[in-house]
């Protein structure tokens, strides 16, 4: 499979398209191609949610839903929307091809 | 990246330092902190000569070279040391993306916290059967007697080691990563602890490819990878290796230094003596404060400038997580044990791609025993004078660290 193509959209509003290989996280997406907003401070193990991030709701029908622990962390954020995800737990795939990806910014 | 700092113009003069910081005089093992402050405040930019390496100590300093994998990379070893033991196999502390995505990959689930919590049964009827015996006793050697032990069998367990060969393996990781006073280079022993635990390793994995039933722990699952081609045998190898050390020193350091930290900060330890449910935020408390990972080492994949110095390419750098997890830049009155603190950004467990994959269980354990301990002591002291420091340049914390308490069935 070839590359995929993420856009990912700061608070402010500016953009950033990256390509990511398939199986890599949008969390490693975001630190590997130097997108601010993502920390990614636990490495990826759905523990620190400084990767939340906000898909487009017809993107996240698309994609496998949250686990427990991951939906569990997400209600603990005061700023999670209904199409909140934590970066580290989605892998890129074809079905993200072109996906525009909100960066919500929480703090560890 | 050098945002906070105060030094301007021609930039940090290296060459005009006293050589305050080096991380293998045992000395220095005692009391770190002065020392790091010292850094933070007049050396953000350290160069130490006699082992030719830099150290950087402050937090956004810390947390932006663990952030830059491209310019700061692991695949020269996280120590200072310029040889790797001989004999030590590839494995992901030691690797960049992409390898060291594709390996991180393979065993990210199962230590991810909803993932780790089926096993706080084991944990704590572990912990129980090890505090039983003293539980009456009035005393306790909390390494020695407690801290060495959980870690290990818990591994072991995930691993399936057998319950006798332990106290072996635990003595091979001890062997691993011991090192001498002022000396920097690996020794003899570094290279027989590798070995042995490797052979160990090598003879499990034989024995089950002979029956062909590979099990479900943690040897079982690296095995099918290897069968699908996911790993090389070196590769399962280092896996071995890195999960026996990461799940054994430190966790074990972390539950010596709460004891220590809770007992110093009496008032704080009252706190949770009286609410059990403070026993989490202590441990995370004590992995700010007193982490045992007190520092990792990078190497500069190409020039890059702090404080108006270059550091060359192919450098080494310390990054001192516990100084910069005690900067007053970053947290208020740092030096302070606050159970209410509930600092998640620190660096107790490094950051980055190259945090703790172990940091669920770590911290389950620490609060288990914490809760544990408690149960059986409801406060202690520490006899200050009878115990003893590790003395490694990267961990920190006790080889014996006794305790005496009044049992809670006399009090």
């Amino acid at each position: 499979m070839s590359q995929i193509e993420i856009t990912f959209i700061q608070p402010d509003g500016e953009e950033k398209t990256v390509t990511v290989e398939p199986g890599f996280t949008l969390m490693e997406a975001a630190l590997f191609n130097g997108v601010d907003g993502i920390q990614g401070l636990c490495g990826g193990v759905c523990s620190c949610a400084t990767c939340h991030i906000a898909l487009d709701a017809d993107v996240l029908a698309k994609i496998a839903e949250a686990t427990d622990g991951e939906a569990e962390m997400l209600e603990l954020l005061d700023d999670h929307v209904a199409t909140s995800r934590l970066g580290c737990q989605i892998s890129a795939s074809e079905t993200l091809n072109g996906a525009r990806i909100r960066i919500i910014g929480t703090l560890a | 990246m050098s945002s906070s700092a105060p030094l301007t113009g021609a930039g940090i003069n290296i060459a005009g330092q006293d050589q305050i910081y080096d991380p293998y005089e045992y000395k220095l093992h005692d009391n770190p902190y002065p020392v790091y402050k010292r850094l933070r405040d007049d050396y953000p930019l350290f160069y130490n000569k006699r082992h030719d390496f830099y150290a950087i100590s402050r937090y956004d300093d810390c947390m932006a070279a663990l952030r830059n994998f491209r310019i700061f990379v692991n695949k020269y070893s996280t120590t200072l040391e310029k040889e790797i033991i001989p004999g030590v196999l590839p494995f992901i502390l030691m690797l960049d993306p992409p390898d060291h995505t594709r390996l991180r990959h393979l065993l990210v689930n199962q230590f991810r916290p909803q993932n780790v919590a089926p096993l706080e049964d084991i944990v704590r009827k572990m912990a129980r059967k090890l505090l039983a015996p003293h539980a009456h006793a009035g005393k306790i050697d909390i390494i020695q007697d407690f801290a060495a032990k959980l870690p290990m069998a818990i591994i072991c367990q995930l691993m399936g080691v057998r319950e006798e060969d332990e106290d072996m393996l635990r003595g091979w990781t001890d062997d691993i990563v011991h090192r001498d006073d002022g000396v920097s280079e690996t020794t003899e022993i570094n290279e027989t602890g590798t070995r042995n635990l490797l052979g160990y390793f090598e003879l499990m994995i034989q024995a089950r490819l002979k029956t062909g039933e590979f099990g479900e722990d943690l040897v079982g699952q690296l095995m099918t990878f290897e069968k699908e081609g996911k790993l090389n045998h070196a590769e399962v190898l280092g896996y071995l290796f890195l999960i026996t050390i990461g799940g054994n020193e430190t966790t074990t350091k972390l539950i010596g230094n709460f004891s220590w930290q809770l007992w110093h900060a009496k008032d704080e330890c009252a706190r949770v003596i009286a609410d059990r449910s403070l026993a989490a935020a202590a441990v995370e408390e004590t992995l700010r404060i007193d982490g045992p990972t007190q520092m990792q080492a990078r190497t500069t994949s190409e020039d890059f400038e702090m404080y108006g110095h270059v550091i060359p390419a192919g450098s080494k750098v310390a990054v001192i997580l516990t100084s910069g997890n005690r900067d007053e830049r970053h947290y208020t009155d740092p030096d302070r044990f606050m159970i209410d603190r509930h600092s998640r950004d620190h660096l107790g467990f490094g950051a980055g791609l190259h945090s703790c994959l172990g940091a669920a269980l770590a911290r389950m354990e620490g609060r288990i025993a914490l809760e544990e301990m408690l149960d059986i002591m409801p406060h202690w002291e520490v006899v200050e004078a009878n115990s003893h420091r590790m003395h490694s340049a990267y961990v920190r914390g006790y080889t014996h660290l006794p305790l005496i308490f009044t049992p809670r069935s006399q009090s």
